[in-house]
């Protein structure tokens, strides 16, 4: 807590300030779109009045999943292995099903490697929030494409992406998963309000987050990328050179809307707000918008469904009402003469 | 001729899913009960049903519970394996067959030959289920021609289907149909009898796996995750079994979690998942499951996190022989995952042990906050092994040093989660959700304070002290057992469920007029008394049921150089549980090649 009169500083409904809910300084390429993203678990987390410590921060590997180091810092956090981050977040919410689990990971992680623990995670519907950092690319192994790139998509090094992309929202509908949207990371207000749902949703919630990589996918715009860098006086072949860019704009899409955005590169992404009248209860409704964004080459943002009504995995499992951490370990241990009897069975 | 009494080897064949399995283990359990020393081995197909098993019971006054040297009595009931089987034996034993079995027969002049209308007798009881009913037949000829006694046998078959009236009713009038017609067709023409022993302690049967299982809740386990595979299943679901009487509350609800994962990777990372939380999280999996789950080891090594693994290891490499029994995890479980790491190996060679290491796992886990392997095998884990009873934990849970209360948090100085505060390589850890200290857990490098770091320092000073953690439990964990002359010529390290034939090698060994010393290790790293037994030994022979002696290369890198040369390797693995006269004459070649 700050040392300033209350008065100067804003608090949340449990008295903390937002700065309870902030981490370390970012590492990620300047412009980035993932830091975004974190600024908006800062504000969700602090506007919902959650207590920071009672968040875990989870992630798989790449750049996505560096980034619990940038917020939450009152929060443990378990930076995990590529695409496994859902087993991990599995076995401690066994342990302690009274945390909020904040799962973030990327197009990588969830598309590729960790599909498998992504899709068994929703099946068993895990309570947690479940953020795809989606940029359709590898960026810390430097700009090779994840399954999530569009066809036609075209890397800095002119390849053209030609298999078919995976749509992890279509994904998660199909799967039964009872909370899934998708947004941009420039549409603070959009994500926050999402999240700041997802937060309070008993089950599991994925929020697909299209978050454009500033440095590696450079599309069939990507001249004027480079155009840009040349105009700023930078050696071109210099390989490792990453362009400072600033973050891309905040935009809001109203209801039913859509808008063109520009990114770093030039080239430009077509988000279309859901309308109002899409009812989030209706799986073949959302999947129906999500086909038809994809056929006129949009992608539809907001909460595309949700279902209440199913039971999370902690009902599943049949546990005492307490979170296992907390069962003393005379009643984990079972007594001396439990074993008693059972040895004198044995011997019968 | 003279009778041969409680030292004899019945060999069945049989297919499998044809119910011989309930039948075999009667005739196990029947013996057991009359105090005769006996031992079982399933040699089961990978399979559901049709392929050939067989099922070896070896009788045993000396207490010999490998498979022995040779059939002294062969049962043929499949035609499959029938002339294989047949073909095999030494003159002089004892054939009884199915004598219903189209285009079979018994030609052989040299074996003594006990035909059996086994499928007709089983047909006059319930046409509809023969095929099952043959099985328990061939037990009661059995019984009459050994001498089992009756209540014995009648008991084995009720504790066999645990007293459900109709099944126990049906096995008991087949057995009848067997000893009579052994009775009015059959004269004894054999040497082989039982006679009943008294037991100076009660003892019951119980596999290695169910053991285990039992030992994992009484060290509290929370969770369980699992991904099937043969022959680990049944230690998963002896948990499983036991959790509506031992881990639930009036309500019904329970204190453990059970998730049956996608994949071995996901059983392994929510183990993980579990000891990072602060609970006790196990896996329980064979090497094939073990391989997949590399990358989490290195992790749970890594990042700090206890966490257990039960490997019941089978035959490798890839798929191997799944049904089949090997030592050849050893290396694998004691530097998994890549880059520089060391584990520590908890290896049950008795299932009271596989009880015992079933809960100290945990608290080996938590107290030196690091992954810990139960090393057990198809045959301990899935035969029968006779037990005297479970001991209850003499300590309380052993939770490691976590720091768990706010006015012990403020003591530490200066606290980070990786800060060798008392100098024994086990840093203190504060748990998600109490507000202390909170860290990102990283499989990356990270300085004391758990925050990332490449320094070349750090990164030494982490790994230096990962491996003097490691290296401090050598004296912590299960001492080795010695068996020793006072001579100490040739000393025997071996480990495992090789205990089951060890005695039974070393009178072979010993009938050569050496004298052997045995030294069993339960643990590793290797606790220092196997230096010491080394040390005092003139020779010293590893041996292990793998091909490349993977115990012996890890104690070869250990030892001092001047002990180096003292110790050889005696490795073998043909998939079968060891039978003690291959081991010893390998013994015996490798000694006379260390003479020359």
């Amino acid at each position: 807590m700050s040392d300033k009169p209350a008065s100067a500083i804003k608090l949340n409904v449990i008295n903390e300030p937002k700065d309870s809910y902030t981490g370390g300084p970012s590492s990620l390429c300047p412009g980035c779109g993932h830091d975004q993203i974190s600024s908006v678990i800062i504000s969700a987390a602090w506007e919902n009045g959650i207590e920071p410590h009672r968040i875990a921060k989870m992630s798989g590997i790449g750049c996505s999943s560096k980034t619990p180091a940038y917020y939450l810092g009152q929060s443990h956090g378990f930076n995990t292995v590529h695409g496994r981050m859902p087993s991990v977040t599995t076995g401690a919410y066994a342990i302690n099903k009274d945390l909020l689990y904040l799962g973030v990971s990327g197009d990588g992680d969830s598309a590729s490697i960790g599909i498998g623990q992504l899709i068994h995670a929703i099946r068993r519907n895990m309570d947690m929030v479940y953020i795809v950092e989606n940029n359709g690319v590898y960026g810390l192994t430097k700009g090779q494409y994840s399954a999530t790139a569009d066809v036609g998509s075209k890397k800095k090094k002119g390849a053209v992406n030609e298999t078919q992309p995976i749509d992890l929202c279509a994904l998660a509908i199909n799967l039964g998963c009872t909370f899934v949207a998708r947004s941009f990371s420039g549409s603070k207000k959009q994500l926050t309000s999402l999240l700041k749902a997802a937060m309070s949703h008993k089950g599991f919630a994925l929020i697909d987050v299209i978050s454009p990589c500033v440095t590696f996918n450079n599309n069939d715009e990507s001249m004027r990328s480079y155009s840009y860098v040349k105009e700023n006086e930078v050696t071109l072949h210099m390989a490792d050179y990453i362009p400072h860019f600033n973050p891309v704009e905040e935009v809001e899409v109203p209801e039913g809307h859509f808008k063109d955005i520009t990114l770093h590169d030039g080239s430009t992404i077509r988000l279309e707000t859901i309308s109002e009248e899409h009812d989030p209860g209706d799986a073949m409704a959302a999947l129906t918008a999500l086909h038809e964004a994809e056929t006129n080459a949009k992608h539809v943002t907001g909460l595309l469904y949700f279902d209440a009504t199913k039971p999370s995995l902690a009902e599943d499992l049949g546990l005492v009402d307490e979170a296992l951490l907390d069962v003393p370990d005379e009643t984990l241990r079972p007594s001396q003469a439990s074993l008693d009897a059972l040895n004198a069975e044995f011997l019968a | 001729m003279s009778a041969i009494v409680n030292d004899f080897t019945i060999n069945i064949a049989t297919a499998n899913g044809t119910g011989s399995q309930s039948a075999n283990l009667i005739l196990l359990q029947s013996l057991f009960d009359m105090g005769v020393p006996v031992s079982g081995k399933n040699l089961f197909p990978s399979n559901i049903s049709g392929l050939p098993t067989w099922y070896i019971v070896r009788l045993s006054d000396k207490g010999y519970q490998a498979p022995g040297d040779r059939t002294h009595i062969q049962v043929l009931v499949n035609p499959a394996t029938w002339d294989e089987d047949l073909e095999a034996l030494e003159p002089g034993s004892v054939v009884i067959w199915n004598s219903d079995t189209k285009g079979k027969t018994v030609e052989r002049e040299d074996v003594v030959s006990y035909p059996v209308p086994m499928s007709s007798l089983a047909r006059k009881i319930n046409p509809k289920i023969a095929k099952l009913v043959t099985n328990i037949v061939y037990v009661g000829v059995l019984a009459e021609l050994l001498g089992i006694d009756q209540a014995c046998l009648e008991s084995a078959v009720a504790k066999q289907f645990k007293g459900k009236a109709s099944a126990v009713e049906l096995n008991i009038t087949a057995l009848g149909l067997g000893r009579d017609y052994c009775k009015e067709n059959l004269p004894k023409a054999d040497p082989f009898t039982v006679e009943a022993r008294d037991v100076a302690k009660a003892q019951f049967f119980i596999e290695g796996n169910e053991a285990a299982a039992l030992g994992a809740h009484y060290g509290g386990v929370q969770l369980l995750s699992w991904y099937p595979i043969t022959p680990s299943s049944s230690l998963a679901e002896g948990i499983i079994s036991y959790i509506p009487r031992l881990r639930t509350d009036d309500e019904g609800k329970a204190t453990m979690a059970v998730i049956q994962a996608e994949d071995e990777l996901a059983a392994a990372g929510m183990v993980l998942g579990a000891g990072w939380a602060g609970g006790r999280g196990m896996t329980a999996t064979s090497g094939p499951g073990i391989s997949l789950m590399q990358e989490f080891i290195g992790l749970a090594y890594f990042a700090e996190i206890p966490s257990v693994f039960w490997d019941v290891t089978r035959v490798g490499p890839s798929t191997g022989l799944p049904t089949r029994t090997q030592q050849s995890d050893i290396a694998m479980l004691y530097e998994g995952s890549h880059g520089d790491t060391q584990h520590i190996v908890l290896i049950p060679g008795t299932v009271e042990e596989c009880f015992e290491y079933g809960w100290r796992a945990f608290d080996y886990a938590e107290r030196f906050q690091t992954p810990v392997f139960g090393m057990s095998d198809l045959d301990l884990g899935m035969n029968r092994w006779a037990c005297e009873g479970f001991t209850y934990p003499d300590q309380p849970m052993d939770r490691g040093k976590v720091v768990r209360e706010q006015d012990v948090f403020e003591a530490f100085e200066t606290f980070g989660r990786y800060l060798d505060v008392d100098g024994d390589g086990i840093p203190y850890r504060t748990l998600p959700g109490s507000g202390m200290a909170p860290i990102l857990y990283r499989g990356t490098g990270h300085n004391p304070m758990g925050v990332y770091s490449e320094k070349p320092a750090d990164y030494y000073n982490l790994m230096e002290r990962l491996k003097m953690k490691i290296e401090s439990a050598r004296d912590a964990l299960p001492a080795p057992i010695l068996r020793e002359e006072t001579e100490c010529e040739v000393g025997i390290i071996f480990l495992g469920s090789m205990e089951n034939s060890i005695q039974e090698i070393d009178d072979i060994l010993e009938d050569t007029g050496m004298k052997v010393s045995q030294c069993r290790v339960r643990a590793l790293p290797f606790h220092s008394e196997v230096e010491a037994f080394v040390r005092r030994h003139e020779v010293v022979i590893v041996l292990e049921i793998n091909r490349d002696g993977q115990l012996y290369g890890i104690l070869r890198r250990e030892l001092p150089n001047d002990l180096v040369t003292k110790v050889h390797s005696v490795a073998y693995s043909d998939g079968m549980p060891p039978r003690a006269r291959i081991y010893a004459e390998r013994i015996l070649q490798t000694l006379e090649e260390v003479k020359q």
